[in-house]
């Protein structure tokens, strides 16, 4: 009714602006192309917010409704999402080191500092890739401590708290294996540390060297070892459990709160 | 008016059950918790940006297998293993006990089954004194056991420098002695490594098992115990079955036994001391004190890595360190 109704000349100033803003909106929101990508309008309607949660992909790693407590920063101090959003962004600016980065011994370390010196914004993304990759292993502990005291393992939520404990490994391993890769006496040193670490293993110690590192010494091998190691396969499986993370989350009825 | 509404009505809310779901605690999540996730993104995204405009990535210069920098120093979040390895078997610092903290930390949920106190920070009785009782005795323990375990640089080693000198020319040392380093003054014991290369005494025995001369000498008569079956050699596969295989009893006991017993019997007395006092009650105390410690134990350990060895691996201030890069 009072949508085809007309609503006349407007009369003030302050009218005109109304319409205005709202013709803008609906040309925004309501135009064939914005509709055929988000089913619902403009997030602001209850209706159109939970919508907005329940369409969107990536929205809908999120329940549409949560407790009061759970917004509240000082309940999870958004840890494990922050955790999660450097993996994001480790993602992008990983991305981009691999377009200018070789993995052989002959050319890894003159790829690095080309990077930093030839290449606009090179210094920017390898310097945001190594400190983001120290932040996430923070972070990952500081998520696990948070979910400890908050005692947010206890049941339903026993197996979550364990795919956490490989998500924590994983992690781990992620930022060992991208530390060899820029193949200069820092990284070469340390993983040659490492690697005499998982030669002591017992009775599996001369496997471990052989199959993990590629042989008894750091070298060629063991950088194209790592390089796959980092930039594929164990991005890809922190992915799927991360992915069993978010959905066990929503299965196991929501984050933990007071019975 | 409103306010003194809901003051009269309270206890008659009270008395009524817990409703099933509570719609009306809940909030949307567009926009409330969008909203809190899009700011701490954004204000992190612009931290880790200005970082990375003000400081740059390490490199040094090209890898060379020839040249060995001294100290060489795992990432930081390994250092603590590689801290360990300096006290005692590599299998149990680097390997082992690593395994076996996973290993706990994946089992806590399945142990302690109890649903109460979860959803709130700290939510049992005990829970802030226990963390922070547990966090304090960790600093100071390894504090200690790395302190003492590098006598020469803390002095420790005066503790112990009342056992005397061993007689060089003596065939046996009758009573516990240290044998020193040629031409060194005497010391007691810089590091329970001592405990194997240093100490020595000699305990009659009846002549078997290898020793004939009426006398066991440690460590001389015990560094070469076969274990059983050790003449079965070759290989199943590529794992290679034990061959020649003996024991190294002084180095077991100063690299395994004492250092393993040393933890677990201080992490039993914290433990028997709370349950005495009557702050740890349950399981979930338990995990509590445990968990703390061994991460606690982890991030200290990592900073005497990181911050206090220098060249060699000796024990030193954090403003006296350099890297011999090599
Ligand atoms: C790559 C690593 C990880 C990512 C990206 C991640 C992400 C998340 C996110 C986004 C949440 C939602 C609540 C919050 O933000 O705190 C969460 C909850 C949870 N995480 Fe993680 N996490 C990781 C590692 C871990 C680890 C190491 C543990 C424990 C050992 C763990 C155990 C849990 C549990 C039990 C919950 C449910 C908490 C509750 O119900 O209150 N996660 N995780």
């Amino acid at each position: 009714m009072a949508l085809t109704e007309d609503p006349g000349k407007p009369r003030n100033l302050a009218e005109r602006v109304q319409r205005v803003q709202d013709a803008v909106y609906s040309a925004i929101f309501h135009n064939y192309v914005w509709q055929s990508i988000f089913r619902s309008g403009y997030p602001n309607t209850p209706r159109n917010q939970m919508l907005v949660v329940a369409t969107n992909i990536f929205l809908h790693l999120h329940p549409t409704r949560i407790h009061r407590t759970h917004v509240k920063i000082t309940h999870t101090y958004c840890l494990g999402g922050l955790t999660f959003f450097m993996f994001l962004i480790l993602t992008v600016t990983g991305v981009l080191l691999m377009f200018y980065y070789v993995p052989s011994v002959d050319s890894a370390y003159q790829d690095i500092a080309a990077l930093e010196t030839n290449v606009k914004f090179g210094l920017l993304m390898r310097n945001m890739h190594r400190w983001t990759a120290h932040a996430m292993v923070i972070l990952v502990f500081l998520h696990m401590m948070r979910v400890f005291y908050t005692g947010a393992y206890k049941p339903p939520r026993e197996f979550n708290w364990v795919v956490g404990v490989i998500l924590l490994v994983l992690t781990l391993v992620l930022s060992f294996t991208g530390y060899l890769l820029p193949w200069d006496q820092l990284a070469l040193w340390a993983v040659t540390v490492g690697h005499g670490i998982g030669g002591s293993a017992p009775f599996f110690g001369d496997e471990t060297q052989l199959i993990v590192f590629g042989g008894f010494e750091v070298g060629p091998s063991t950088l194209i070892r790592f390089y796959t190691l980092h930039v594929i396969a164990l991005p890809l499986i922190a992915a799927v459990f991360m992915a069993v993370h978010f959905w066990r989350i929503r299965r196991d009825g929501g984050m933990a709160r007071p019975l | 008016m409103a306010v003194e509404t809901r003051a009269v009505a309270r206890p008659a809310a009270k008395a009524r059950p817990r409703p099933r779901r509570e719609r009306e605690e809940e909030v949307l999540v567009w926009p409330d918790l969008v909203f809190v996730e899009f700011i701490a993104a954004t204000l992190f995204t612009i931290t880790f940006l200005m970082l990375s405009v003000f400081i740059n990535a390490p490199l040094l210069n090209r890898a060379n297998p020839e040249l060995t920098p001294n100290p060489s120093k795992a990432p930081w979040y390994f250092l603590n293993l590689q801290e360990l390895l300096l006290h005692m078997d590599k299998a149990w610092a680097g390997v082992l006990l690593p395994t076996i903290a996973l290993g706990f930390f994946a089992s806590i949920p399945y142990i302690d089954r109890t649903r109460s106190g979860q959803g709130v920070w700290f939510g049992s009785k005990n829970a802030v004194r226990l963390t922070l009782v547990s966090a304090a005795y960790s600093v100071i323990v390894v504090a200690a056991l790395v302190s003492f375990d590098s006598g020469d640089r803390t002095y420790t080693e005066q503790l112990t420098r009342w056992i005397p000198s061993c007689n060089a020319e003596a065939q046996h040392q009758g009573l516990p002695c240290l044998q020193d380093a040629e031409g060194e003054a005497h010391t007691g014991f810089l590091s329970t490594k001592d405990i194997s290369k240093r100490l020595q005494f000699s305990v009659p025995f009846p002549n078997a098992l290898g020793v004939d001369d009426s006398n066991l000498d440690w460590p001389g008569d015990l560094d070469r115990i076969p274990v059983p079956f050790n003449n079965v050699c070759g290989n199943v596969g590529s794992f290679h079955l034990w061959c020649d295989m003996n024991l190294n009893i002084p180095s077991i006991m100063a690299e395994q036994v004492i250092p393993l017993s040393t933890v677990v019997g201080l992490a039993v007395a914290i433990i028997y001391v709370l349950f005495r006092v009557g702050w740890l009650r349950t399981k979930r105390d338990l995990f509590i004190v445990m968990f703390t410690a061994v991460l606690v134990s982890y991030l200290a350990l990592a900073m005497v890595g990181s911050f206090f060895r220098g060249e060699g691996q000796n024990l030193i201030w954090p403003w006296e360190i350099k890297v011999d890069e090599g």
